[in-house]
């Protein structure tokens, strides 16, 4: 409970001084998959690489996006990120971006209990950028490929490689650099 | 102009690639002498060919269509064949359009075209008076016997007995196959580690045009069964599947099991098997075959033999 409060207060200071912090939705395909949705946040720090470095969250399901309303696998993808934003002084900014995460597929039934159904993630990506300057709206293409280690026939069936999403963001607040 | 020089480049080469065929060797399927034993004597492996006129008693038997998978022949359902010799149902094994002849033929296949050959012999059997017709997919077998209920082709026509599935294939395990679309004339073909006593009954080489005839099959069969697909009127469905499939992903099992249900409203069969093959019901020309992959192949024999009766 101690570290736990240790680790909020180290969260809620470094928030705090925060030099932008903007969260919105994303709308994500995999190439030959689910269409999978949620939401996304990224934030930068005043003390380190403002508004170049960013360190990210994002929750995206199929929940909300292909297995609404229908028999589609019900799954769920957790990420954490480290972005790199080039042209920091510009409105659009190519960017850079490192995601880890976790995988589960909610398969159901009990028959199916030894289908391979998580995994870990990691994935390189690229994308672009665009932050508007009179309203507090900045949108971002990303694509990017999960590199998947494990053999073949024990990662889960509906986890597949290549996607590419929108981010629709609203940015909370951003702090001018000194 | 540096970049059109890139451009310009760029498209050489991929032009250059696309151009290239695979070596094929006269010892392969791919080449043009050997073929599929059923295109020289089809009443060797169809029923529809061997009893043209069939008698009250031939009628009375219990038919089972033998569906093979994608790049395969008739071969990969001669043992269940051979099993069969004595039974009281008998087996038609189909080749699939498009398959056993030569890699350009296959490569100019369509998965529509595939399925040609099924619904051929399916018509057939139902014009010469016969009441009890089964169907038996591996693999993309499967996935063709999916869609021909997915699509309703059955509900215009008797309905079949019994529709068995042996790792039927909607979503790949292999993570690259979703995206052959994108490196697909780049790669231009995929060649297949196998033996040489399989070359003569499996592709060496798969055009990278037929594994995106393949994918568009499984989008197709996988978009139908996320709204929901009915089967046939009386119609049984049990599906096998590997638990730990190196080629259709074991996930696939869960969609068809989410994705159909009988007419009646009920779940349809399902087993996973303790394997990690491909295709488990086909052992022939495997290396090490294992007691428990015996096992496997004969208790899906006998429970599909069993519906028979």
């Amino acid at each position: 409970m101690k570290t736990f409060l240790i680790l909020l207060s180290l969260l809620c200071a470094s928030v705090a001084h925060s030099q932008t912090l903007k969260v919105g939705m994303r709308v994500q395909k995999t190439n030959g998959m689910y269409w999978e949705n949620g939401i996304s946040a990224q934030y930068t720090f005043a003390n380190f690489k403002p508004n170049q470095f960013f360190i990210g969250f994002d929750f995206v399901t199929s929940r909300l996006g292909t297995a609404m309303n229908s028999n589609a696998i019900k799954q769920d993808n957790y990420l954490i990120s480290g972005s790199w934003f080039f042209n920091k002084d510009k409105q659009y900014h190519f960017v850079t971006r490192l995601n880890f995460g976790y995988f589960y597929s909610d398969l159901e039934e009990e028959v199916f209990d030894e289908i391979p159904n998580t995994s870990f993630l990691f994935s390189p990506e690229v994308g672009f950028t665009y932050a508007f300057i009179k309203i507090p709206i900045a949108l971002n293409l990303g694509t990017g490929y999960y590199i998947l280690g494990k053999e073949e026939g024990y990662s889960p069936g509906t986890l597949q490689p290549f996607y590419y999403h929108l981010d629709i963001y609203y940015v909370l607040f951003k702090n001018r650099s000194k | 102009m540096k970049k059109i020089g890139l451009i310009v480049m760029f498209l050489v080469v991929a032009f250059t690639f696309s151009c290239v065929d695979p070596e094929i060797t006269d010892a392969m399927l791919d080449g043009d002498v050997i073929f599929d034993p059923s295109l020289y004597t089809p009443e060797n492996y169809l029923v529809s060919a061997k009893y043209p006129n069939p008698t009250a008693a031939d009628l009375n038997r219990h038919i089972i269509m033998a569906i093979h998978g994608y790049s395969s022949t008739t071969f990969e359902w001669q043992e269940f064949a051979d099993l069969s010799v004595d039974s009281t149902y008998r087996i038609s094994q189909v080749l699939l359009d498009g398959h056993g002849t030569t890699y350009q033929d296959f490569k100019a296949s369509t998965w529509k075209d595939w399925s040609h050959a099924i619904k051929q012999e399916y018509e057939k059997l139902i014009a010469l008076g016969y009441k009890k017709i089964s169907l038996v997919g591996s693999s993309t077998g499967g996935t063709l016997i999916l869609e021909l209920v997915s699509s309703g082709y059955f509900n215009a026509r008797q309905s079949p007995k019994n529709l068995f599935l042996i790792d039927p294939i909607v979503v790949p395990s292999n993570k690259v196959q979703t995206i052959a679309g994108i490196v697909g004339p780049m790669i231009v073909y995929i060649e297949v580690d196998q033996t040489a006593q399989e070359d003569k009954y499996w592709y060496h080489f798969r055009p990278q045009e037929t594994v995106n005839e393949l994918n568009s099959l499984m989008k197709v069969v996988r978009k139908d069964l996320e709204e929901g697909v009915t089967l046939p009127t009386g119609t049984y469905l049990k599906e096998f599947h590997s638990l730990h499939d190196p080629v259709a992903s074991t996930t696939s099992a869960v969609l068809i099991y989410k994705g159909l249900k009988t007419s009646t409203g009920a779940k349809i069969d399902v087993q996973l098997m303790d394997s990690d093959i491909h295709v488990f019901t086909r052992l022939s020309f495997r290396k090490n075959v294992t007691t428990l992959q015996i096992y496997n192949q004969q208790s899906a024999f006998a429970q599909i033999a069993s519906r028979l009766k």
